[in-house]
């Protein structure tokens, strides 16, 4: 049986002629100092009240507990975790789309949250959004021209004819024709909704774009594009992403950095290649053995974890992850491990890390 | 096979232009009418409607002495042309007090749908504001008007606007206003749930994330969608509405014979139940036809407005 | 009564099944002319976008197609017997018998109101001659077969107390607690968490060696297909398009679909710089194009594709619906029927080579 399959000879010869995409943003992060966007011991907490005018408290949703990261100027963040741990909850905190209960994030050395509502205004122009759902980010009661052209004309371009103008030349850098400018949301498959919505975020000449799972609706052949789209972007308007996903391959694929949350922590954070290589802690170890490849001669380790996902209501005392992690010890339920460098940038908030083995893979004939 | 890749073969040009997208532009609002013009039942209601309101607000205004009293009349048969060659419509013939029963149904017609749709308009503004603050606020603003809504609704709605009768006398404008602000609250709720759940749709969280102003919020991306559930109310308030008024007249709190309304007919046709019991037929007719007219339409607008109902391209 | 045919054929096999659905707009022809069969204790991977058909396929075989939907040919025979021929009293007592089904949203297909254990009971007294004693015994049996601790505890807990991923090891349950041969997974695991995902795919590779029970594995996720399946079908646009054994689909892909979705992923294992794309999107039920329904977004396109073509055997056990020969290369003029040529013998070559 000729078993060499196809996709190794093709990405044979695509490594080999030229960098990734992420070894070139890596290279170009490293040469502005300051970081873009700074995350400090952010907390945000949902309360849960109840009673007669709905003011008691009866408790609080720990969704993100104290998350400390910085962005460089042109890389891309990744953002990792199963649902509910924190991550979409994250995004909207830096977009001030939520107030933040504690913590403080800076982008370009000014506070978000001390701004006053002129000076957000004008931070907005900096900051942008795309959403998962193509089907709920969009206005159905507006044409793609009036939800293009919404944040221009809210910053002032109220010519109608200059709006329209910049408003086609945009459809045509996310690829999408121009003579559909008067159509509306309904008329357009997921994949040219996402188009829409890219077209949205980039309208206002942004910096920094919070992509909050932006493939994952969408058809298998459709992400490839979308995704293809945003690093052409991102080369074309020097865009910094914090893409937050669920699916590890996606992240991996457009990330020069990533970082894994398990119930409102970061529980690592390392240059992509090294974390899928050389993960440092037992739940992005479990993470990446638990995706399945497309590949049916390749077996890789498998550690299932045992049980579900505490409630971020009432997490486990000590290392949040102790509950299903199969190398906990006494120390992980009474001690919170700290996330410490172990080397290299490498953070992992594991008190075993150093132990953490890479996993185990092989090609079966 | 093995070094072949995918993209590799010479493409055969690909006519573009298939692709393209060359169906009329459909908006939101096209796609919802003619979704509604589906409805059957929905358009016969909006039609029967259209003819009531049209023939109840022209047919006083161009017959003469439409309401009023002719003793020489006495149970005449039906007629379009009096004797003297005046335009009479009276198609229904005359009571025994010499009043064109038809004229005078279809001015009753107008004084009722008049109230029902004022007194919609009542209900549909406040309904609006205190749930659109309401929703938009939410927090304690939220709390404290969901309150009051808990408070309106428990108190007897019948009964209040007796109370308001009695008080500032049986005119057409105290009725519009009594059933107006007893009939707000479910206009009120309606619109607070859409706009806490739309404050959290995401394209109205991108419209903030552009920087938009809390107003452009409001009227360009929570407004609009809140209102579908508010016409579907709205025109089933009418049918309420003009019911409530008709029972308020019947039991003889509501606009004196002036300004007879169909409740005031049936009351008086009543009276007569014994020896002229068709007297209550007209009236009662008219007034199931605004009901079910109304419904229909509702039912209508229902489904036109629900975005869910989608229409196929072809 | 399923044990006298066991040995003889297939467990399903379906010929030629079309399910159209008749709407205001025109018809929408979701399922095409579907032939593929499956193994006992085989599992069958059927991959395709949305609107692909597969779904509708396998409500097919549950016979669940509802109006304006309508099977209008074909023929799906399990153990022999051709279920579209098959009373609904019958096809009542073949469902959840022989053939389960599990759905993606676990919440939707349990009844609220009703018990995790009572749902199973009633299914197990359905079938067998149990009682409700030994129904809920059953139940508690099956919870913790599929691996819920304190089984007899949660047999008594509602749908809602439970997460996500208990929540499908209960539908498992049920659909297992009749020991069917057969199982029918809508894509049992996309609405789970990759750590839940691996967990169920775990129990199920585990259940499908302790039952000796075949699987049709309805997934948009090729990993999910690479782990779980022997044989794969590829859907597009209502039509198989590819179909073969699990290593040729994922090592020696044929039809320039299945290319296109297998280059077009990101991988874990693979870093590349740009993804391969496949143009365009999935296209319109109601305007679909002449000939191979691929040909617009299709980098090989030919003349030839104007001409709907068959499935064609590509190598043992591998059949194809594409113009390109074996080996991959555009036909030779005068190797291949001209258009015309196949154009007169259009239903003739459009037959399944056996």
């Amino acid at each position: 049986m000729t078993t060499q399959p196809t996709t190794t000879d093709m990405t044979g010869s695509e490594t080999s002629s030229g960098q990734t995409s992420a070894e070139r943003t890596v290279a170009r992060g490293g040469l502005a100092a300051a970081p873009l966007l700074a995350v400090d011991d952010l907390v945000k907490h949902f309360e849960i009240r109840g009673g007669l005018m709905g003011i008691s408290k009866l408790g609080a949703v720990r969704a993100v507990d104290g998350v400390s990261f910085t962005v460089t100027e042109g890389e891309t963040l990744g953002l990792v975790g199963e649902s509910g741990c924190g991550k979409t909850t994250l995004g909207k905190v830096i977009l001030r789309l939520i107030p933040p209960t504690s913590g403080s994030v800076t982008f370009e050395g000014k506070p978000l949250f001390e701004l006053n509502s002129r000076e957000l205004k004008a931070a907005r122009r900096d900051i942008q959004v795309v959403f998962q759902d193509p089907y709920a980010s969009l206005n159905p009661r507006m044409s793609v021209g009036e939800i293009v052209g919404e944040g221009l004309y809210v910053h002032g371009m109220t010519n109608k004819r200059e709006r329209e103008a910049a408003v086609r030349d945009l459809l045509k850098r996310v690829g999408l024709n121009q003579q559909h400018i008067h159509r509306y949301p309904h008329e357009f498959s997921g994949g040219q909704r996402q188009r829409i919505g890219i077209a949205r975020a980039l309208a206002l000449r942004p910096k920094f774009i919070v992509c909050d799972e932006p493939v994952s609706a969408l058809d298998v052949s459709v992400q490839s594009q979308v995704l293809n789209l945003l690093s052409d972007l991102q080369d074309e308007f020097q865009l910094t992403y914090l893409f937050i996903a669920h699916n590890l391959a996606v992240v991996r694929h457009l990330s020069s950095r990533v970082g894994v949350m398990y119930l409102g922590k970061l529980a690592e954070l390392a240059e992509a290649d090294d974390l899928y290589e050389n993960p440092r802690h037992p739940y992005t170890k479990a993470l990446l053995s638990a995706i399945p490849i497309p590949d049916p001669t390749v077996r890789r380790e498998r550690i299932v974890l045992k049980g579900d996902l505490p409630s971020p209501a009432n997490p486990p005392s000590g290392c949040r992850f102790h509950t299903r992690c199969p190398m906990a010890q006494e120390i992980c339920k009474v001690e919170e491990p700290p996330l410490r460098d172990i080397g290299g940038g490498h953070l992992s908030a594991c008190h075993f890390a150093e132990d953490v083995t890479p996993l185990k893979e092989r090609r079966a004939s | 096979m093995a070094d072949r890749t995918y993209d590799d073969v010479t493409q055969v040009p690909v006519d573009d232009t298939e692709d393209i997208d060359r169906t009329e532009v459909r908006s939101y609002w096209q796609l919802a009418r003619r979704r509604f013009v589906r409805h059957r039942l929905a358009v016969i209601g909006a039609i029967t409607l259209a003819v009531l309101i049209v023939a109840a607000a022209v047919v006083p205004l161009v017959v003469e002495n439409a309401t009023g009293v002719s003793i020489s009349k006495s149970f005449a048969p039906a007629e379009i042309v009096d004797d003297e060659g005046n335009l009479v419509l009276a198609l229904l013939g005359y009571s025994r007090t010499g009043i064109n029963m038809f004229t005078q149904l279809m001015a009753a017609t107008a004084t009722s749908l008049m109230i029902g749709f004022a007194a919609v308009l009542i209900i549909v503004f406040i309904g609006v504001v205190i749930g659109a603050v309401a929703g938009y606020a939410g927090g304690w603003v939220d709390n404290v008007l969901m309150r009051v809504v808990d408070i309106a609704l428990s108190m007897p709605g019948l009964f209040i606007i007796i109370a308001f009768v009695a008080f500032w006398g049986a005119s057409i404008w105290t009725i519009i206003l009594a059933i107006g602000i007893t009939g707000w609250t479910t206009a009120a709720r309606l619109v607070r749930a859409e706009f806490l759940s739309l404050r959290e749709a995401d394209y109205v969280q991108a419209a903030r994330a552009l920087g938009a102003s809390p107003r452009r919020i409001i009227l360009r991306h929570m407004l609009p969608p809140a209102l579908a559930p508010i016409i579907v109310a709205a025109s089933l308030g009418v049918a309420d509405s003009v019911v409530l008024e008709a029972a308020l007249s019947f039991l003889g709190f509501g606009i004196g014979a002036e300004q007879a309304s169909l409740g005031t007919l049936l009351n008086v046709a009543f009276e007569y139940l014994n020896r002229e019991p068709y007297l209550v037929l007209f009236p009662s007719i008219v007034l199931i036809l605004i009901v079910l007219a109304a419904n229909f339409l509702g039912d209508g607008m229902r489904d036109a407005l629900d975005p869910r109902q989608r229409v196929e391209q072809q | 009564m399923t044990t006298v045919s066991r040995s003889v054929g297939p467990l399903l096999e379906i010929q030629g099944l079309k399910t159209h659905f008749f709407t205001q707009d025109g018809t929408v022809r979701a399922v095409d002319g579907v032939s593929f069969q499956i193994g006992h204790a085989k599992t069958l991977g059927v991959v395709g976008e949305s609107g692909c058909g597969k779904s509708i396929t396998s409500l097919s075989v549950m016979r669940l197609i509802e109006r304006p939907g309508k099977i209008v040919e074909g023929s799906i025979k399990l153990n022999g017997e051709d279920l579209l021929e098959k009373s609904d009293e019958e096809m009542r007592d073949i469902r959840g018998d022989q053939v389960s089904m599990i759905f993606q949203e676990p919440m939707t297909s349990l009844n609220p109101v009703f018990t995790c254990g009572e749902q199973i009971s009633e299914a197990v007294q359905q079938h067998t001659a149990a009682s409700r004693r030994e129904g809920m015994d059953r139940a508690v049996e099956m919870l913790s077969l599929v691996g819920i601790p304190d089984a007899k505890r949660r047999a008594r807990e509602y749908p809602h107390q439970l997460s996500g991923g208990m929540r499908q090891r209960v539908m498992i349950a049920m659909a297992l607690s009749t020991d069917p041969d057969l199982l029918i997974a809508d894509e049992p695991t996309t609405a789970l968490d990759v750590t839940i995902q691996a967990q169920i795919l775990e129990l199920m590779r585990d259940l499908r060696e302790k039952n000796r029970m075949a699987i049709m594995l309805i997934t948009h996720d090729l990993g999910v297909v690479a782990e779980m399946a022997d044989e794969v079908v590829v859907m597009y646009a209502g039509k198989v398009v590819e179909r073969g054994d699990v290593r040729t689909i994922f090592g020696n892909p044929h039809h320039p679909y299945t290319q296109g979705l297998l280059h077009s992923i990101p991988r874990l294992d693979e870093r590349v710089d740009r993804l391969e794309v496949i143009k365009g999107t999935v296209p319109s039920p109601y305007n679909l194009p002449a000939g191979c329904l691929f040909k617009r977004r299709c980098p090989f396109r030919m003349p030839i594709c104007d001409v709907a073509p068959p499935m064609r055997q590509i190598g043992e056990e591998h059949t194809s619906r594409c113009w390109l020969t074996p080996a991959g290369e555009p036909p030779e003029v005068g190797a291949d029927p001209t258009p015309e040529e196949a154009e007169a013998a259009g239903e003739q070559l459009t037959v399944e080579p056996r």
